[in-house]
């Protein structure tokens, strides 16, 4: 196989990092080795620029309450960019307080209402004194995959038009605990509530993303080598 | 003492006396038993103490035990409460099993659980207060380090008068507007990098300066986010250390040797973390009278006190057991074990309990990438979540041809022997720990029961 190169904006890795979601870009890392590709990530935070065109992967992290408000301002400079990445296709995975800041709004734990950045047409409410906390599985209905990890959230999401879940429920609370469903994708953008970190327990997912993002970037190259390699359980 | 305070701490001395004398144990029920009766005991028990709160995640154990250790020097009547038993029922316990004492007014040291704290300051004013630090801990039980802060800050607002004994490294113990009186210790052995300028590794949490909310920077970093951190936006920095680490002269799996303001002091445990502990009860020493060489004299002579490293003889196998519970503590223990200067066998044990916090997530903030690099002959993974473990060092980039699964625990006890190397680490998370004791145990390498 030849040599890529594919490069992971880690968005604000040194602030929405609190439940092992780091474990992704590991993760993204090592089965870009075994596809012979080199993957290096770059943390893209308050004081960096966002660059689309600097990038081929993202990684946007769950964070705590305080973080997360001084993500979701810093996150509007960002705003364009953002939006250019994921309408041209790039793939993302954002977890948690990620994947609530891609949708139009979000509450926050004071009762806040807090912008998001609108890529993404769902919203997020906040439950009173309850979290949804457990071990959870969902399954894909257009690819038959199942997906494994562990939820931990107060807010409570609901999907806008254009979006589909990740999965329904097979054990858990997902989005709501209300319509079975889990997640959201749009275009090659994955939300979710997993941690576990998503991306080590569920790495039929981090295949994806790697193929999607060499496709993008080296177009008239052949992947069936990589698309072949078998990506066993890991858990 | 009022009549129903005399009533209720009765009935909690008889009932300790029973448990204690016919069925060997009862730590929290009697303390139950009391509070039931009187919820305002404390008060009446506490007040004839100078009551010293030790709070924090991690560290809060040893801290304890040997700010008693330095205190016994100058003291005759130091009392404290066993670890583990830091919630309000096991500290009521505790001044019930207590002693009478008729000279010098008793010193009471106790390690009291983040969330505990106001349930004690709403009924003893304490002396002194220390924080050791605040890390994310089983965040599935007690909520984000902001939360807990907040509710150590709520405790502290009930003892105005209390001294804040805190670690200056950690950037929230100068961020609230408390009006104690704050002394703060921390290190301070690379002056010659006050020029320097680093940030924190990118899974570190509180990293945020607490005034303007821009990413802190550092001159130097000791772990995580503690070190001598200053803001490059508004200024806010690391404060003055009252109590300051000198030098670090020694690093070793089993000791450290280090100075303090500088006077030279030896602690039989190894581990940077620890020695913020011992800076610790050194600070408490200090305020309270006793002289540096008397500290040094304190820590040397205490072994037993380091309970939480034991070593078990296996065969002619030194097997280490070492307790992990959060990612912060994980990195201090592979970092320990790095200083280790002969070869040795790793055993990574995990479970997924309510003790052990019921997600593993936390494994993949461990710097497990360092462990290929260190002179590790053999590796073994287990545990009831011996999957998530198996995939993190394979990951982390431990070769398969030296590294064997074996989720029992039972098992392992059995393949000890057989490893290539004398030097033997165990890294476990609590019930998994419980359970391989247990098993040595069964096997008669240790005693029953767990001190």
């Amino acid at each position: 196989m030849a040599n890529y190169e594919l490069r992971i904006a880690h968005l604000y890795g040194d602030l929405m990092n609190t439940y092992g979601d780091y474990g992704n870009i590991l993760a993204l890392k090592y089965y870009g080795k075994q596809m012979g590709v080199q993957v290096d990530s770059t943390v893209v935070s308050l004081d960096t620029d966002f660059k689309a065109d600097d990038y081929d992967l993202a990684v946007f992290g769950g964070g705590q309450d305080f973080e997360q408000s001084i993500v979701s301002k810093d996150l509007q400079k960002k705003k364009p960019e953002l939006i250019k990445y994921i309408e041209e296709g790039k793939p993302m995975v954002a977890i948690c307080g990620g994947f609530q800041m891609l949708g139009k709004y979000y509450i926050d734990a004071n009762g806040d209402k807090m912008p998001g950045i609108g890529a993404l047409n769902h919203h997020t409410e906040q439950q009173h004194d309850n979290r949804f906390i457990g071990n959870i599985s969902i399954k894909n209905g257009d690819t038959g995959d199942t997906y494994k990890g562990f939820e931990n959230h107060q807010g409570v999401t609901y999907l806008g038009e254009g979006e589909k879940p990740l999965g329904t429920i097979i054990k858990g609370y997902g989005n709501n605990g209300k319509d079975q469903s889990e997640g959201a994708i749009y275009k090659n953008v994955y939300c979710t509530y997993f941690h576990g970190p998503i991306l080590a327990r569920n790495g039929q997912l981090a295949k994806r993303m790697l193929l999607t993002a060499l496709h993008n970037k080296y177009p008239d190259q052949d992947f069936s080598k990589q698309a072949a390699i078998e990506v066993p359980e890991s858990y | 003492m009022s009549l129903r305070s005399e009533i209720a701490t009765l009935v909690g001395k008889s009932s300790y006396w029973f448990l204690h004398t016919f069925l060997k144990g009862g730590s929290s029920l009697p303390g139950k038993l009391t509070t039931k009766i009187d919820p305002e005991v404390l008060k009446s028990m506490g007040q004839d103490y100078d009551v010293i709160i030790i709070t924090g995640t991690n560290g809060k154990t040893l801290t304890t035990a040997l700010t008693v250790q330095v205190l016994k020097q100058k003291y005759q009547n130091v009392l404290t409460n066993p670890s583990g038993s830091n919630m309000e029922q096991g500290i009521v316990t505790t001044f019930l099993k207590a002693p009478k004492h008729s000279n010098e007014k008793p010193i009471a040291v106790l390690e009291v659980d983040e969330a505990n704290v106001i349930k004690v300051t709403k009924y003893i004013k304490p002396k002194i207060m220390v924080f050791t630090n605040i890390f994310r801990d089983q965040m599935d039980r007690y909520g984000e380090i902001y939360t807990t802060y907040k509710k150590i800050l709520d405790g502290a607002k009930l003892a105005p008068n209390a001294t804040i004994v805190a670690n200056g490294d950690a950037p929230i113990f100068h961020s609230d507007d408390l009006k104690n009186k704050r002394l703060f210790y921390g290190f301070n052995d690379h002056p010659e990098l006050v020029n320097n300028d680093i940030k924190a590794k990118p899974n570190t949490d509180g990293i945020l300066c607490p005034k303007c909310e821009s990413i802190l920077h550092y001159h130097s970093i000791t772990y995580s986010n503690l070190g001598d951190y200053f803001c490059p936006n508004c200024g806010y920095h690391r404060p003055h250390l009252d109590f300051a680490l000198t030098r670090v002269t020694e690093l070793l799996p089993t000791s450290s040797k280090f100075d303090i303001d500088g006077n030279p002091f030896q602690i039989d445990i190894g581990g940077v973390y620890n020695i913020y502990n011992a800076l610790a009860a050194y600070s408490v020493g200090r305020i309270m009278g006793v002289n540096p060489t008397q500290v040094a004299e304190a820590f040397h002579s205490n072994e037993h006190i380091f309970g939480r490293q034991e070593i078990i003889k296996v065969g002619d196998k030194d097997v280490t057991l070492i307790l992990v519970k959060n990612p912060v503590g994980l990195n201090q223990v592979i970092d320990m074990i790095s200083t280790d200067q002969h070869p040795f066998s790793f055993i990574g044990l995990l479970n997924a309990n309510y003790a052990d916090g019921i997600d593993t997530s936390w494994i993949w903030d461990g710097d497990f990438e360092r462990l290929p690099k260190m002179n590790i002959k053999k590796f073994i993974t287990g545990g009831e979540r011996y999957k998530d473990i198996t995939f993190r060092l394979k990951i982390a980039g431990v070769p398969d041809s030296i590294h064997e699964v074996q989720p029992s625990l039972e098992k392992i006890v059995d393949e000890i022997p057989k490893l290539p190397t004398k030097k033997v680490y165990i890294l476990a998370t609590y019930t998994a720990m419980i359970q391989i004791r247990n098993d040595f145990a069964n096997k008669g390498y240790i005693k029953k029961g767990i001190e």
